[in-house]
């Protein structure tokens, strides 16, 4: 049983999901574009190929913002948790790390 | 009508509008206040429920607190069927409440946001149901979900301003803490809004309360400076405007 695991695990280590990083935006929002900066660059020097990023507008898309139930901007999203607010670089990594922590037990108890 | 004459938006709640000089002003900001339990969200229910049925008024209900499926469930025992109206599309029922399943946790919050999300949420719906009544039930919930009170402050001014722009008029309700004066948790609620209307439950006795409801401002109306006696009937609430409330 453990082996069984173990190997599914791994298989799925050498092909690594991808994290979705989803950023919600609004044209008038003041401090989105600094965000925006933010999160790009994270995502960069953490390693982009490890990333999908998703930026939600919700001047152009408000029924997106209302199923997720975000109403402060900017807002960024990664597996189930969000910072609202310019994110500090050091809080996007510690969701990423929950994320992928978060990602390998799914896989393990698979 | 000269250009002095303000236009009332009728409540449709029996006796209300006789305190008012017939309604609110269209396109004010109003605010319903009182403690937990006085009949605020029924108020408000009633104010997009009249609205919808007996004015032709479309009306957006957002409820940042109760999940949809219980305000149907609760204001049906007051003849309002709000489900039927969804579907004929003469009201919408704005869920953000906490109970959603996909809601992400939040985890951080810096203070450099603004609630465009809330607003551009909002005003699809006015768009899309061509809205004149919008109720956001209710305010206070945002003390608990943001810390940063001095930016909440200051969005409430625009959020207010951008959904009240159109001619819509808009009721907040806010919850006045128990043991706290003031009429709510962030202390401007009264700023925010052109009028405010104040509900009480107050125990007269030791088996008994006595409801009652005070019209505290009005901009541009003469309205009654007393305090008046209101009951939760089988048809929601209902003012007395001739009896001055026995707890007062």
């Amino acid at each position: 049983m453990a082996d069984k695991k173990t190997r599914k695990a791994s298989t799925k280590k050498d092909e690594p999901a991808k994290i979705e990083v989803v950023l919600f935006k609004s044209d008038t929002c003041a401090f989105c574009p600094r965000a925006e900066e933010v999160v790009r660059r994270t995502i960069e020097d953490f390693g982009s190929d490890v990333f999908t990023l998703k930026v939600i507008n919700v001047s152009e898309n408000p029924e997106a913002a209302e199923e997720f139930g975000i109403f402060a901007l900017p807002t960024v999203m990664i597996g189930g948790m969000s910072v609202t607010g310019i994110p500090e670089p050091d809080m996007l990594m510690k969701m990423v790390l929950g994320a992928k922590v978060m990602t390998n037990k799914k896989v393990v108890s698979k | 009508m000269s250009d002095h004459d303000i236009e009332r938006v009728k409540t449709g709640i029996p006796g209300l509008d006789e305190l008012i000089e017939g309604g609110f002003p269209r396109g004010d900001t109003i605010l319903i206040a009182g403690k937990a339990g006085t009949g605020k969200s029924i108020l408000a229910t009633q104010f997009i429920y009249k609205g919808a049925t007996e004015y032709n008024e479309p009306g957006v209900f957002v409820t940042l607190e109760e999940p949809p499926h219980l305000i149907k469930r609760n204001m049906i025992r007051f003849g309002m069927d709000l489900e039927k109206l969804v579907n004929e599309k003469k009201i919408s029922i704005v869920d953000l409440s906490p109970s959603k399943e996909v809601t992400p946790v939040t985890i951080g919050e810096y203070p450099s946001f603004d609630l465009s999300g809330l607003e551009a949420i909002i005003l699809n719906h006015v768009k899309k149901l061509g809205a004149k009544r919008v109720v956001l039930d209710t305010l206070s919930i945002l003390a608990y979900k943001f810390r940063s009170r001095d930016i909440l402050r200051e969005e409430f001014f625009k959020l207010t301003a951008n959904i009240t722009r159109s001619g819509v008029t808009l009721l907040l309700t806010s919850e006045i803490p128990a043991q706290q004066g003031g009429l709510g948790v962030f202390d401007i609620e009264a700023f925010l809004a052109s009028g405010v209307i104040v509900l009480y439950n107050e125990k007269i006795s030791d088996t008994s309360r006595s409801r009652s409801i005070e019209v505290l401002k009005l901009r541009g109306s003469k309205h009654s400076s007393r305090i008046h006696s209101m009951r939760i009937t089988d048809e929601g609430i209902r003012v007395w405007p001739g009896e001055i409330s026995p707890g007062h």
